[in-house]
């Protein structure tokens, strides 16, 4: 009698092939080293420090309007082209978009002194210049997604720099909400929580404690491990997973500057949503967008609420202005590739179709 | 049809588990949500800052009796090396910008070019128009000057005539003065 037959004797209704798949799965997962991140194809046009921008070119140009993505300071860019399938720069190439793709980079210990005012006028001002030129394009569409949404809207508001489109997803606009303890927000806002002086230590956090703070905000987490159990039989499901697995795994570290800034003029004193924020001696009034704009939150999303994003729409004098809710979380938005979807129906019609 | 399914423990165990995370994760919200948490977090904050601080010193110290380099000045060096970073991206765009300006100059160039072009093209159109004229110039003062040659010519005619007539008008005068002495000596030998 084969192992098979006996084990199907043994425990009825059980399918042993798709378990002997599940146990096989996850023992290279605990076993195997971190899957390599296979980007979408890809040339470097510029570098600064320890950023670089990405040119994606279309799979087959259907636009004459680029699209410039910017990601959060918090975590690695990866996350939007983080493999076939599932990448938010592989949609918009296969969708006809040429892509230009700003990582930021991890800063190290001589980036201590970058600030928000430096990342958006010395790195992502002159990236956008650089991929107009690399483009030749006229305009440029701006796409920022979570705390990127953040400094792509406040680059906008200050820049003399031609763009066509603006679109901001789960951004946090509004500092006074949050996921965290209304506790911790006041303590924030009064000063009791303060980082300055962790900051000036560190110069710039370490991967670590940027790590700990994100498990902090969901210290119980057995959920992504339970869910590789259940469908580790599904090979794809099993790639993801280990992409992800890795990109959570893989903060990145902020610069201290940053990191005081971020604390202070955004959680403290909520200045972005005053008005009162001034970058680069620039003050920074999102009035001053008036270009089509398209912001989306997703109804899931645990670490961007949707109230934070919300009030953007009010502040910016876009005649052409949409704001749209969708099923799914924040990560899974862009983990999905319907981040690109989403995008590309409203772009569509305003990209300069070719 | 078999209405029998396969046996999935794992999927009860998922519904458990996240049941459990939510509610596990809910508890510590609800635990830490207090003046009392904020105060430790912001005391632990400090104290940690300020024994990072007295580290730091000691390892900046330590490093300079022993006359190795800390992290500090490795920094440094590493911001020498951005400062020639940013130059040159400062001269990257100067370079755009003289770019540009060459293009505009020379697209205004190759504007006054196909304009002296277009002029040269007028004028040669117009120095043929005008050799035209002189040839028709010509061919006008060789016909006047034909003219003027028969006019000489009729002149003479004109001229060689009158003397002629003239000569005639002198002959009949000595013919009269001639007939008039020959009547004179007629009457003067009748007198006789």
């Amino acid at each position: 009698m084969s192992v098979k037959a006996s084990g199907t004797n043994f425990i009825p209704y059980v399918n042993l092939e798709k378990e002997v798949k599940r146990w096989e799965q996850v023992y290279n997962v605990l076993t195997e080293p971190k899957p390599d991140i296979v980007p979408t194809e890809r040339k470097i046009i510029w570098k600064k420090n320890k950023s670089t921008l990405y040119f994606h070119p279309a799979k087959e140009k259907k636009y004459q309007i680029p699209v410039f993505l910017v990601y959060s300071l918090l975590n690695k860019s990866y996350i939007l082209d983080i493999g076939e399938g599932s990448s938010v720069v592989g949609g918009l190439t296969d969708r006809g978009y040429d892509v230009y793709f700003l990582d930021w980079g991890s800063p190290s210990y001589e980036d201590n002194d970058i600030s928000l005012d430096n990342y958006i006028l010395d790195y992502l001002e002159n990236g956008v210049k650089r991929a107009l030129r690399h483009s030749g394009a006229k305009e440029i569409s701006i796409l920022g997604y979570c705390l990127g949404g953040t400094i792509a809207a406040i680059f906008t508001s200050i820049t003399e720099l031609p763009i066509k489109n603006l679109i901001l997803a789960a951004v946090p606009i509004d500092f006074s909400e949050g996921i965290v303890p209304a506790k911790w927000l006041k303590g924030l806002q009064k000063g009791t929580i303060n980082f300055d002086r962790l900051s000036e230590v560190y110069g710039v956090i370490p991967t670590e404690i940027m790590y700990g703070m994100y498990r902090g905000l969901s210290p119980v987490s057995i959920s992504p491990w339970v869910n590789l159990v259940t469908r580790a039989h599904d090979l794809e499901y099993v790639k993801k997973w280990r992409r992800m697995d890795k990109w959570t795994k893989d903060s990145a570290s902020f610069s201290g500057a940053a990191f005081k800034q971020l604390f202070n003029d955004f959680y403290k004193e909520n200045k972005l949503l005053k008005g009162e924020l001034t970058i680069g001696g620039r003050k920074v009034d999102l009035k001053n967008i008036d270009c089509p704009f398209y912001v989306f939150s997703t109804s899931r999303d645990t670490l961007v609420l949707e109230k934070q994003s919300l009030p953007v729409i009010d502040m910016v004098s876009s005649e052409d202005k949409t704001y749209e809710v969708f099923e799914g979380g924040h990560v899974s938005l862009a983990l999905t590739g319907h981040f690109a979807i989403f995008a590309d129906k409203w772009l569509s019609s305003r990209s300069q179709e070719i | 049809m078999s209405k029998e399914k396969a046996y999935d423990p794992f999927q009860g165990i998922r519904k458990i588990s996240t049941m459990w995370e939510h509610q596990l994760n809910g508890l510590l919200y609800m635990m830490t949500d207090n003046n009392e948490f904020v105060r430790l977090l912001s005391a632990g904050t400090d104290s940690h800052a300020r024994y990072m601080e007295l580290l730091r010193k000691r390892q900046e110290l330590m490093a300079g009796v022993m006359n190795i380099p800390t992290k500090k000045d490795v920094a440094r060096v590493a911001k020498l090396s951005l400062q020639t970073e940013e130059k040159i991206d400062i001269l990257e765009e100067q370079i755009w910008n003289l770019q540009d300006s060459l293009g505009s100059l020379n697209k205004e160039n190759l504007a006054m070019f196909q304009e002296i072009v277009n002029i040269v093209k007028e004028m040669k159109t117009e120095f043929q128009k005008i050799g035209l004229e002189i040839s028709e110039t010509h061919q006008l003062k060789e016909d006047f000057q034909e003219l003027k040659q028969e006019l000489a010519t009729l002149k003479n005619l004109v001229q060689k005539g009158k003397a002629k007539d003239n000569e005639k008008v002198k002959d009949k005068d000595k013919d009269k003065e001639l007939v008039l002495t020959a009547v004179g000596t007629m009457n003067e030998g009748g007198a006789i």
